[in-house]
C-alpha cells in the first residue's frame, strides 16, 4: 500500500542502486521480529521482504515509481520532512544514509537535521540503524570524480566534503548523542557505503589483528572497483590505512546503531568485532578469544568445496542449518600479495623467490590476494574463493600494471616475466598466461605511459646507436674486402692495382715537387 | 649482444648452468658484468647501448648502477660462482699449498709502470710457501716481464678471455678454478677480481705491495677502493671476515635457478 505524504517525486526513479547486499541482509535477519521498523530511503526490495517476513515494515521512498516496486508493505511516498511522528517504531532503518531522503520539493535537510526527523519517529527505546558516508574515504580518495562535481539528476545540492557530516567515528558518535541517540555500537563499512561486504568495528581496528585485517579490506575492495575507473589501486590504499591504524578514518562509511535514550542490556543489532562476505555469499565473523587470539566462524551459507568436481554443479545454497560449522583460528600474518610486493620493491630478491616458492608448494592455485603468510606457514584468508589456476601469471600483470619496481627490470613482457616468475618459483614449466585487466588506476596508467615514453625513447637512442655500430662494421667490411680482392685477385687485376700504385706516387711526388 | 659477454667464456658459462649448448650460447638480452667493479657493473669504456639491462653480481652494485642512472641493472651473480657451485672440488683437503699471486695488469691498451723486481722482492720475503705467479697475457707473453717471474717461482696464465668474440678461451674460468683450488692463499697489489674468485674458492686472500699504477689512471678510484674495503688489504686480512665481503660482492645467495636465469636472459624461447 503506498500512501502519499506529500513532496514525492512522481518523474524521478533513483539513478545509483539502493543499500542492500548479503552483509546487511545477514544484519537484518537477526533483528527481533514481532517489531515495528521504518526502512527510510532507497533499500532492495530483497532486504525489504525479508524484514517484511516477521515483522511490520513501513518505508519511507521519494521516488513515486520506485515506491510503486516494493511490495506488500506500507509505503510512504514523500520528503523526509513530511514524515510526523504520529507513527512511531521500534526501529528506523537507514542503510543508504539520510542524503537520498528529501525531494527538491522540501526545504533542504542537512545531515544533523535529517536525523533528528528520523529520530523523532523512533519510540523511547527504539534503535537506529544508520549508514554515514565517509567523504574522504578510501572509496572518495580512488573516485576519479567527485561528489560536487555529479551530473546525476538528484545532484541539486552536491555539497560532498562540504556538507555537515560528522567526519570521525568518536565525532560521529558525539553528533548522535547530542541529538539524544547514545551510540551501542559502530562498525567500519567496505567497500561501498550502501553494499558493505566488510563490517569492522573500531576497536578491532585499533587493536586487532590488522594484518589479517587489512588483508580483508584488500579482498572487500577488489571485487568493488572491478572494470570501474579508479585514481590509483584502491585494495592497495585500503590495506595500508588499515594496516597503518587510519582504517577506521578511511573506512568508506560507518554503520552505527543508536539508541533512542539508553536502555540497558546489549545492543539490539550486535556487532561482532569484524564480519565479512566473500564471492561465495558465506558470511564469516571473526571474534576473539579470552587468550587474545581471534577466531573465524562461519555464520551464514557455507560453500566447503574449494573446487568442485567436474561435473558437480550442486549449488549450495546459504542457510541457518548451516551456520556454526565452521571455527577456527583466523590465520595470522600479512597478505601475501602485499608481501610480495614488499620484497619486489626492496628488491629483495632470495625472500622473493622464498615467497614464490612457498605460495607454489602450498597454495598454487589461490591468488596472491586470498593468501595470508606468517613465517613459513600459507593459509587462505577466505577458503570460499573459487581456484584461481593462473594465480602466478596474474601476480605478474599485477607488477607490470601496477608499475611497481621488481628485480628484473628489463623484462618487460608479460610472459617472459611469467617464465622468470615461475624459474624464481622453482616450477619447471611456466604456467598459463592470465588475460592482462590493464592499470589498475589513473596514477598507475600514467605511470605506465611514463615507462613506455622512457622505452621508446631508449629504443630511439639504441637505433641510433647500432646504426653508428653499423657504419663502424661496415667499413670495416669494406676494408676486408679491399685487402681480399687484393690479395686473391688474378695476375692482371694485381698488376694493374700495383700500376695505379705507383702511378699515385709519380702523381704525388710530381705535385710535392711543384709545391 | 656485446661481444664482453663472452669474455672468459661467462656467457658459456652460464648456457652450460641452464642446460644449453655449452659452446654456443645464445645471444644474452643485456651486458654481463664480467670483472668486478666499483661502477655500474660495466667495464670502463663499454659503449652502453640505451635501454640495455646490465646483468651486475651484486645488489650492491645494482643500486649503484640505479644511482648512476642504469635503471635496468639486474642482479644475477657473478658466473664464476655459478661455475664455483657446480663444480665439484676435487682437491684432496690438506693438498692445498702456497700462493697464487696476481700481479695487477691493465689491459691490453694499457700499461703498468712500477718495478718488478722490487714487488717481487717483497712478495718473497712475505710468502713463507711457493708461489705461483699468474700472469695476464700480454705480460706472460712478454719474455722480459715472464724471466722477472719466473726466477721467482713458477709462472702461469689463465689464457685469452677472447676480443669480438674471437679466440675465446670458453674454459678460462674452468683453468682458473681449478689452479685456485691448488693454493692455500690468493694474493695482489690491487684488489681486484681475482682475490674475488680466489677467495670464494676457499683461498686465504692478501692484498698488499706496489699497486703499480696504470697510464692515465683514476687514481681516485683506487684510492677509493682501498677506504672502502680495508678488511681486505694488508699481507693476512681476516678469512672469514673477508670471505663474508667478498661472497656478498659476487651475489651469494642471489643466484638463480636455471629456469630463472634462462628467462632472465631471454633464453626462455632459445
Amino acid at each position: 500500500m503506498i500512501r502519499m505524504i506529500g513532496g514525492e517525486m512522481p518523474e524521478y526513479a533513483e539513478e545509483h542502486p539502493p543499500a542492500g547486499g548479503v552483509l546487511l541482509r545477514h544484519l537484518l535477519d537477526r533483528l527481533p521480529t514481532g517489531i515495528r521498523v521504518l526502512v527510510a530511503g532507497p533499500h532492495d526490495t530483497g532486504l525489504i521482504g525479508a524484514l517484511a517476513e516477521r515483522r511490520d515494515v513501513t518505508c519511507l521512498i521519494r521516488s513515486q515509481p520506485d515506491a510503486a516496486t516494493i511490495p506488500d508493505v506500507t509505503v510512504l511516498c514523500g520528503t523526509l520532512s513530511k514524515l510526523t511522528d504520529a507513527d512511531r517504531y521500534d526501529m528506523v532503518i537507514a542503510l543508504d544514509g539520510v542524503g537520498r531522503l528529501c525531494s527538491p520539493e522540501d526545504t533542504p535537510l542537512d545531515w544533523a537535521e535529517s536525523v533528528r526527523v528520523l529520530a523523532r519517529s523512533l519510540r523511547p527505546g527504539g534503535t537506529l540503524l544508520l549508514t554515514v558516508e565517509n567523504e574522504l574515504g578510501v572509496h572518495r580518495l580512488v573516485d576519479p570524480g567527485t561528489p560536487t562535481a555529479a551530473r546525476s539528476a538528484d545532484a541539486w545540492r552536491p555539497l560532498g566534503e562540504y556538507g555537515g557530516t560528522p567526519g570521525r567515528p568518536d565525532r560521529l558518535a558525539a553528533a548522535l548523542a547530542a541529538e539524544g541517540l547514545p551510540v551501542a555500537a559502530l562498525a567500519t563499512a567496505w567497500p561501498l557505503p550502501v553494499s558493505p561486504t566488510l563490517l569492522v568495528t573500531p576497536e578491532t581496528l585499533g587493536r586487532g589483528p590488522l594484518d589479517a585485517l587489512a588483508a580483508l579490506a584488500a579482498a572487500a575492495v577488489s571485487p568493488a572497483y572491478a572494470g570501474r575507473s579508479v585514481l590509483s589501486d584502491p585494495r592497495r590504499l585500503a590495506a595500508s590505512a588499515v594496516r597503518r591504524g587510519v582504517g577506521a578514518e578511511l573506512a568508506p562509511a560507518w554503520l552505527v546503531v543508536a539508541q533512542r535514550a539508553t536502555r540497558p542490556g546489549p545492543a539490539v543489532v550486535p556487532l561482532p568485532p569484524a564480519l565479512f562476505t566473500g564471492p561465495s555469499g558465506a558470511v564469516t565473523e571473526v571474534v576473539g578469544t579470552p587468550d587474545h587470539g581471534w577466531l573465524r566462524r562461519v555464520v551464514r551459507g557455507w560453500s566447503p568445496a574449494l573446487s568442485p568436481a567436474p561435473g558437480d554443479d550442486t549449488e549450495h545454497q546459504p542457510g541457518p542449518s548451516m551456520t556454526d560449522r565452521q571455527t577456527e583460528p583466523l590465520p595470522g600474518g600479512r597478505l601475501l600479495e602485499e608481501r610480495l610486493l614488499t620484497a619486489a620493491l626492496g628488491h629483495d630478491l632470495p625472500r622473493l623467490r622464498r615467497l614464490l616458492t612457498g605460495w607454489m608448494t602450498e597454495l598454487p592455485m589461490a591468488a596472491a590476494g586470498n593468501v595470508l603468510v606468517d613465517g613459513d606457514r600459507y593459509a587462505l584468508l577466505d577458503p570460499a574463493v573459487p581456484d584461481q589456476p593462473d594465480a602466478l601469471a596474474r601476480f605478474a600483470h599485477t607488477l607490470l600494471d601496477g608499475g611497481y619496481h621488481h628485480p628484473w627490470p628489463g623484462v618487460t613482457d608479460p610472459a617472459r616475466l611469467i617464465a622468470v616468475l615461475a624459474g624464481a618459483a622453482g616450477l619447471d614449466t611456466v604456467p598459463e598466461t592470465a588475460a592482462a585487466d590493464g592499470p589498475p588506476g589513473r596514477r598507475e596508467q600514467e605511470a605506465q605511459l611514463d615507462a613506455l615514453r622512457q622505452r621508446l625513447a631508449d629504443a630511439e637512442e639504441r637505433c641510433r646507436f647500432f646504426e653508428i655500430e653499423l657504419e663502424k662494421r661496415e667499413a670495416e667490411l669494406g676494408r676486408a674486402k679491399t685487402q681480399i680482392a687484393a690479395f686473391s685477385g688474378n695476375l692482371g687485376y694485381r698488376a694493374a692495382k700495383a700500376g695505379l700504385v705507383l702511378a699515385r706516387a709519380a702523381r704525388n711526388r710530381i705535385r710535392k715537387g711543384r709545391s | 649482444m656485446h661481444h664482453g659477454n663472452h669474455f672468459y667464456g661467462h656467457a658459456h658459462v652460464l648456457a652450460g648452468y641452464c642446460g644449453l649448448d655449452p659452446a654456443a650460447p645464445p645471444r644474452i638480452d643485456g651486458y654481463l658484468q664480467h670483472g668486478w667493479n666499483v661502477v655500474d657493473g660495466l667495464g670502463g669504456g663499454t659503449p652502453y647501448a640505451p635501454g640495455s639491462t646490465i646483468f651486475v653480481w651484486s645488489e650492491r652494485t645494482r643500486r649503484r648502477a640505479r644511482s648512476m642512472g642504469r635503471p635496468l641493472a639486474t642482479v644475477i651473480g657473478a658466473p664464476f660462482l655459478y661455475l664455483l657451485r657446480s663444480t665439484p672440488d676435487d682437491t684432496a683437503a690438506g693438498r692445498r699449498e702456497g700462493t697464487i699471486w696476481y700481479p695487477f695488469h691493465g689491459w691490453e691498451g694499457q700499461k703498468v709502470s712500477g718495478d718488478h723486481h722490487r714487488l717481487i722482492d717483497e712478495i718473497t720475503a712475505t710468502e713463507d710457501g711457493p708461489i705461483t705467479f699468474c700472469l695476464y697475457w700480454n705480460e706472460y707473453e712478454d719474455r722480459r716481464i715472464r724471466a722477472v717471474y719466473e726466477r721467482a717461482g713458477r709462472v702461469i696464465c689463465h689464457g685469452y678471455r677472447g676480443y669480438m668474440r674471437m679466440r675465446t678461451d670458453a674454459g678460462f674460468l674452468r683453468g682458473q678454478l681449478a689452479e685456485l683450488r691448488r693454493h692455500r692463499r690468493v694474493a695482489s697489489n690491487r684488489l681486484s677480481t681475482a682475490i674475488f674468485y680466489g677467495t670464494a674458492a676457499g683461498c686465504e686472500p692478501a692484498v698488499y705491495g706496489d699497486p703499480m699504477y696504470l697510464d692515465r689512471e683514476d687514481t681516485p678510484t683506487a684510492e677509493r677502493i682501498r677506504r672502502e674495503w680495508p678488511e681486505l688489504h694488508g699481507a693476512a686480512p681476516d678469512p672469514a671476515t673477508a670471505r663474508e665481503i667478498v661472497l656478498a660482492e659476487l651475489g651469494d645467495g642471489w643466484l638463480a635457478s636455471p629456469a630463472e636465469l634462462r628467462a632472465t636472459l631471454g633464453w626462455a624461447a632459445a
